[in-house]
């Protein structure tokens, strides 16, 4: 399916770029069918969340696919486009520019890099295009950098540490030891994570910043060793956690702290040795989660993409699935695709925890555009054999008791008046 | 060779082509598969480019770390806007001053070094502007940018204009590119075009005949890095933002690419041949295929074997050998009249 | 006095042991890797005067092809296949480090090939090439193996931690230190008591001279580029078992290479082995102290050295320089 539209895309760049007889050839071919509805894939392809990126358009797609399976949406064909991302704050800024002027389209979905879907969301409340950002969990994307047209699918730094510290800090002690990115997710998932270790009684004795791009911990190994913790608290994401990783794991120091890994996206250690999985972390959605509808939804992931490596479906490809579908249905369910009416469908937004699989319903709260929903804590599943039975999952908390209380402060959403109205 | 004579038309034939198509883009865009937006990132990098090449194609000296005054062009911009609520045209000349601070710093480093010496130099600096644009997060927002810079109106007292369309903005960035245009072409046709030009060639030479080789290598450097601070600061006009990646090494190393594939050692326009074709080779393939690098760096190979003067280069190579061709038939004929 | 002096220096001296002791040594074992990053590089450049910036891509690719011949898979091809696969981890894995080097070596020589039209012309075409070359190399690596990070194991022989004083240290890290001395060691014997050396070095100094001399010389590009190549995927293979193996990884290593090659001043050898172990001692030691700043530290250093010594530590004047 996805190859067809990309084709047809590509055809219809060719007519647009020839000449003008072409154009009005496919100006008289458009009239005859509704128009399709374009939506472009704002996904990274290259840069650190490439992998990440093609997971989540994995996500989208089977959405997609579904709805065109049974018509499309008010009678109208869904098409994609997807242009690289690059992980890149400024290509995004200018992909979504294209997107929505050149090739029109009416929605935008994809992101991983907080970074990037700002920029992205900045371009898309200019022009009053939905934009939904799938998988970066930056607590400033519901907070300071929120907008009226952007609705933010997984969880965040905040809700994955609420999940975590108060369990660690009482099964294995008040001292801890910070390893921060030092960035803003780094930076903002840390000053979560601390203000709830000193709330449950903690200390945090150290915080040690890692620029972006470090390759060698040893040193900060060294320096947790000679310190002695009884927690070690690491926000540390993308490439470089996957570094962390691999040198705890080869010093065997996983178990010789409680570590709190804040969220553990699925494409960043599948098919990595269980070894390197250490400690406790966050995540949105497991496969192996014992509840309806599991088996179904991986089976048809399978099935919709038999040669991919990843052989079952993850947290990042599960909120790209949901982000899109959920936007879908809200269209379907306003009757139209003027942005307002969507936008209000999406904030009222309520899925029965059956229907979503997890445990609690999940909800979208108005005022910071970001959806509330069950955090599962997990740890690597040692016992198995199956090499991608990776989690056991330790504990889940509903979304009440995870959520992210400062992004209501912090989130000032433009008014309906402000956003421009865009039917497409 | 890039060579200037001291006398030169205040507008030439190719400049009036450039103005044409550069004022005309709006209306044929469109049709031709393209889009505003894009007119606009394009002639904000020729802006860039062209300055740049003040520095690469017309003094040698080859700096792989640009970006940084484009950054810093940016963020200057951004704060300018943020906090002294500057305006459209002072925000840009706040923009300039900070990339011409930042580059002049730099310069009092780089004006005595020569060759690789000096291009790892830019390297260095350039990536401690970098590193500062993402960790100085109170100032710059660290990794995510400077965001909501909003478009603002050109004040002229007894009116406004708005910048809000991207229409409206593509012709306020024209307009700049025209006068840019003019002055570089005016600069590397005066005494001082001169002056930079016998320092590429030989540099110790230069020195002989008396030329202060430090002080034009301080001055062109600081000059492009003024130009390259207005095309930042115009880029963050255009994205409403400052985001730091316009500062890493890669975005350094690709203005370095555009310019040469163009053809900037060889000619005036080659930078803008080579922001064009990179533009249109990114959004085209890019939108065709995820492996566009691919085969951009497969061009670019091919470039550097083949026609190592980029487009401009290989253009001129073609123009002469057409001229050889119909001076060789006439001679030919002549030979057989006899 | 007397009495409180021994004191006061063992309290001092335990500090030093516990706490700063084991940066150092971790300092010096990151040097010689950084070191071993830059070996290749430096050869390049310093017979050649090219700076090859696929240098960081050939590293990655040497770490790709390494675990191909590691761990491939030949479940269904037959008895070769399975037999192949019974050998012992340590053994393949010395196949690796033999074989995936010299495949590199192999893509170096097609690269040289490219890289003769733009000699006697500009430096910056040679240079931008490489850059081309290396976009190509990445975005092959990426529709070869995918985005996905990947694993390069490593035999159990030279794995694992051991405990010294109190804290861990990787094994690992010890056997890839040594294996930059052993390298570097290796390197230098070749380039200075081998005729090919001694050809390759005056090939640096004065190529006129060797081709006048009637050596070969294209020959001689040909060879030092396969193996500055072949060096650029030894470190691949050594250095991504701790960096971890995605196709980006290359411009990990050809950053640092770049700016150790300055530090110790362009064409000497032993200038390079000694800015790889500043590099990796001030990254070390910041990483320590001030590990914020830890990535920057090496610039700083680098625009340190090159404010007063103008050609880097050891540098002589180069035809890079015109």
């Amino acid at each position: 399916m996805s190859t067809t539209t990309k084709q047809r895309s590509i055809l219809n760049r060719a007519l647009l770029a020839g000449t003008a007889i072409a154009g009005l050839a496919m100006g008289t071919s458009q009239t005859l069918a509704a128009d399709p509805i374009v939506i472009g894939l704002t996904s990274d392809s290259s840069g650190q969340y490439a992998n990440s990126g093609a997971s989540d358009r994995r996500g989208m797609l089977m959405a997609i696919d579904e709805f065109n399976a049974k018509g499309g949406v008010l009678g109208r064909k869904i098409e994609t486009v997807h242009i690289d991302t690059e992980t890149t704050p400024a290509t995004g800024s200018r992909v979504a520019e294209r997107m929505i002027s050149r090739d029109k389209v009416g929605y935008l979905i994809g992101a991983v890099s907080s970074g990037v879907a700002n920029a992205i969301s900045q371009v898309a409340q200019k022009h009053g295009v939905i934009y939904l950002n799938t998988n970066s969990s930056s607590p400033t994307e519901s907070g300071a950098n929120c907008h009226r047209v952007k609705f933010v699918w997984d969880g965040n730094g905040a809700n994955f540490a609420k999940a975590a510290v108060k369990n660690t800090i009482a099964s294995y002690g008040k001292n801890v030891i910070q390893v921060t990115n030092d960035y803003g997710w780094g930076h903002d998932t840390s000053a979560a994570t601390k203000a709830l270790i000193e709330t449950y009684g903690g200390e945090v004795s150290d915080d040690i910043l890692v620029p972006q791009g470090t390759r060698d911990f040893t040193a900060v190994l060294l320096k947790i060793q000679q310190a002695k913790p009884d927690i070690v608290a690491a926000a540390v994401g993308g490439d470089d956690q996957k570094a962390l990783r691999s040198q705890v794991a080869e010093l065997g120091m996983g178990q010789d702290y409680a570590w709190i890994n804040n969220q553990q996206d699925w494409p960043d250690v599948y098919g990595l040795p269980k070894e390197n999985l250490f400690g406790v972390f966050g995540t949105t959605w497991y496969y192996g989660l014992d509840l309806p509808g599991v088996d179904e939804f991986v089976a048809q992931y399978q099935e919709a993409y038999p040669d991919t490596k990843m052989r079952v479906p993850g947290n990042v490809f599960y909120n790209g699935y949901w982000a899109t579908r959920s936007l879908l249905e809200a269209i379907e369910a306003a009757g139209t695709t003027n942005n307002h009416d969507v936008i209000k469908k999406l904030e009222q937004l309520r899925i029965p925890a059956e229907v979503r699989m997890q445990h609690d319903d999940a909800y979208m709260n108005p005022n910071t555009h970001q959806m509330q929903q069950t955090v599962y804590l997990a740890t690597a599943n040692t016992g198995s054999d199956d090499p991608d039975d990776l989690f056991t999952i330790v504990s889940h908390s509903s979304p009440e008791a995870v959520a992210d209380t400062d992004a209501d402060a912090s989130c000032k959403l433009e008014s309906f008046e402000d956003t421009p109205v865009n039917q497409p | 060779m890039l060579t200037t004579k001291g006398k030169a038309p205040i507008v030439s034939r190719q400049m009036l082509v450039f103005f044409a198509i550069l004022l005309s883009y709006p209306l044929w865009a469109d049709a031709a598969g393209l889009y505003e937006y894009l007119g606009i990132e394009i002639v904000i990098f020729i802006i860039y480019a062209l300055g740049f090449n003040l520095l690469l194609g017309y003094t040698g000296l080859p700096s792989f770390g640009h970006g940084a005054y484009f950054g810093v062009g940016a963020y200057g911009y951004g704060l300018a806007q943020l906090y002294l609520d500057a305006g459209f045209i002072p925000g840009l000349l706040l923009a300039m001053l900070a990339g011409t601070v930042a580059s002049g710093l730099v310069a009092l480093f780089l004006s005595h070094r020569r060759g690789i010496y000096f291009a790892l130099m830019t390297i260095a600096f350039g990536q401690v502007f970098w590193f500062l644009a993402i960790k100085l997060r109170g100032l710059t927002g660290g990794e995510d940018g400077l965001l909501n810079i909003f478009r603002p109106d050109i004040d002229f007292g007894l009116f406004q204009i708005s910048l809000k369309s991207n229409f409206a903005f593509y012709y306020a960035v024209a307009l700049i590119a025209v006068l840019v245009t003019l002055l570089l072409w005016r600069l590397v046709h005066s005494p001082f075009g001169m002056a930079i030009q016998a320092v590429r060639m030989n540099e110790t030479r230069a020195r002989f005949v008396g030329y202060q080789v430090w002080w034009i290598k301080w001055t062109v450097f600081t000059l492009s890095g003024a130009i390259a601070g207005l095309a930042g600061g115009l880029l963050n006009v255009a994205q409403e933002s400052a985001f730091p990646d316009t500062m890493s090494l890669h975005a350094s190393g690709l203005i370095v690419m555009m310019v040469l594939i163009g053809g900037g050692f060889v000619s005036f326009w080659g930078p803008v041949v080579g922001v064009i074709v990179y533009y249109l080779a990114r959004d085209l393939l890019g939108s065709i295929t995820e492996a566009w690098l691919l085969w951009y760096g497969l061009l670019f190979m091919a470039v550097m074997m083949f026609s190592p003067e980029g487009f401009a280069g290989g253009w001129g190579k073609l123009v002469a050998w057409v001229r050889r061709r119909k001076q060789g038939e006439v001679l030919m004929g002549g030979a057989q009249n006899d | 006095m007397s009495a409180i002096q021994p004191v006061l220096n063992e309290s001092l001296g335990m500090e030093f042991v516990t706490n700063l002791l084991p940066h150092l040594i971790n300092g010096l074992a990151l040097g010689l890797l950084f070191a071993l990053i830059a070996l290749g590089f430096t050869l390049i450049v310093s017979v050649m005067e090219v700076i090859n910036l696929a240098h960081g891509s050939l590293f990655a690719l040497g770490a790709y092809l390494a675990m191909v011949i590691i761990d491939p898979s030949l479940q269904n091809a037959g008895p070769i296949g399975l037999w192949y696969l019974g050998l012992p981890h340590l053994l393949r894995y010395a196949i690796a480090l033999i074989v995936a080097p010299a495949l590199v070596a192999v893509v170096g020589f097609g690269l040289e090939l490219c890289l003769r039209r733009t000699y006697g012309k500009k430096k910056e075409y040679g240079l931008l090439l490489t850059f081309g070359a290396a976009l190509v190399l990445e975005e092959a690596i990426r529709l070869t193996w995918g985005p996905v990070e990947q694993f390069l194991s490593v035999p159990k022989e030279i794995s694992g931690a051991f405990i010294a004083n109190g804290l861990i240290y990787s094994t690992y890290r010890i056997y890839a230190a040594a294996f930059g001395i052993f390298a570097i060691v290796l390197v230098w014997l070749f380039l200075a008591k081998t005729p090919y050396g001694a050809i390759i070095k005056a090939g640096a100094h004065d190529s006129e001279m060797v081709r006048a001399l009637g050596i070969n010389l294209p020959r001689l590009q040909l060879l030092v580029f396969g193996l500055g190549a072949a060096l650029a995927a030894i470190a691949g293979i050594i250095l991504t078992p701790i960096w971890g193996l995605r196709p980006h990884v290359g411009v990990d290593a050809v950053i640092p290479a770049f700016l150790i090659i300055v530090l110790g001043g362009i064409g000497s050898f032993w200038g390079a082995v000694l800015g790889g172990l500043l590099v990796g001692m001030g990254v070390a030691i910041t990483g320590a102290y001030a590990s914020a700043w830890s990535l920057l530290s090496m610039y700083l250093l680098l625009i340190l050295v090159l404010t007063f010594r103008a050609r880097g530590l050891f540098g002589k004047k180069t035809a890079l320089e015109a």
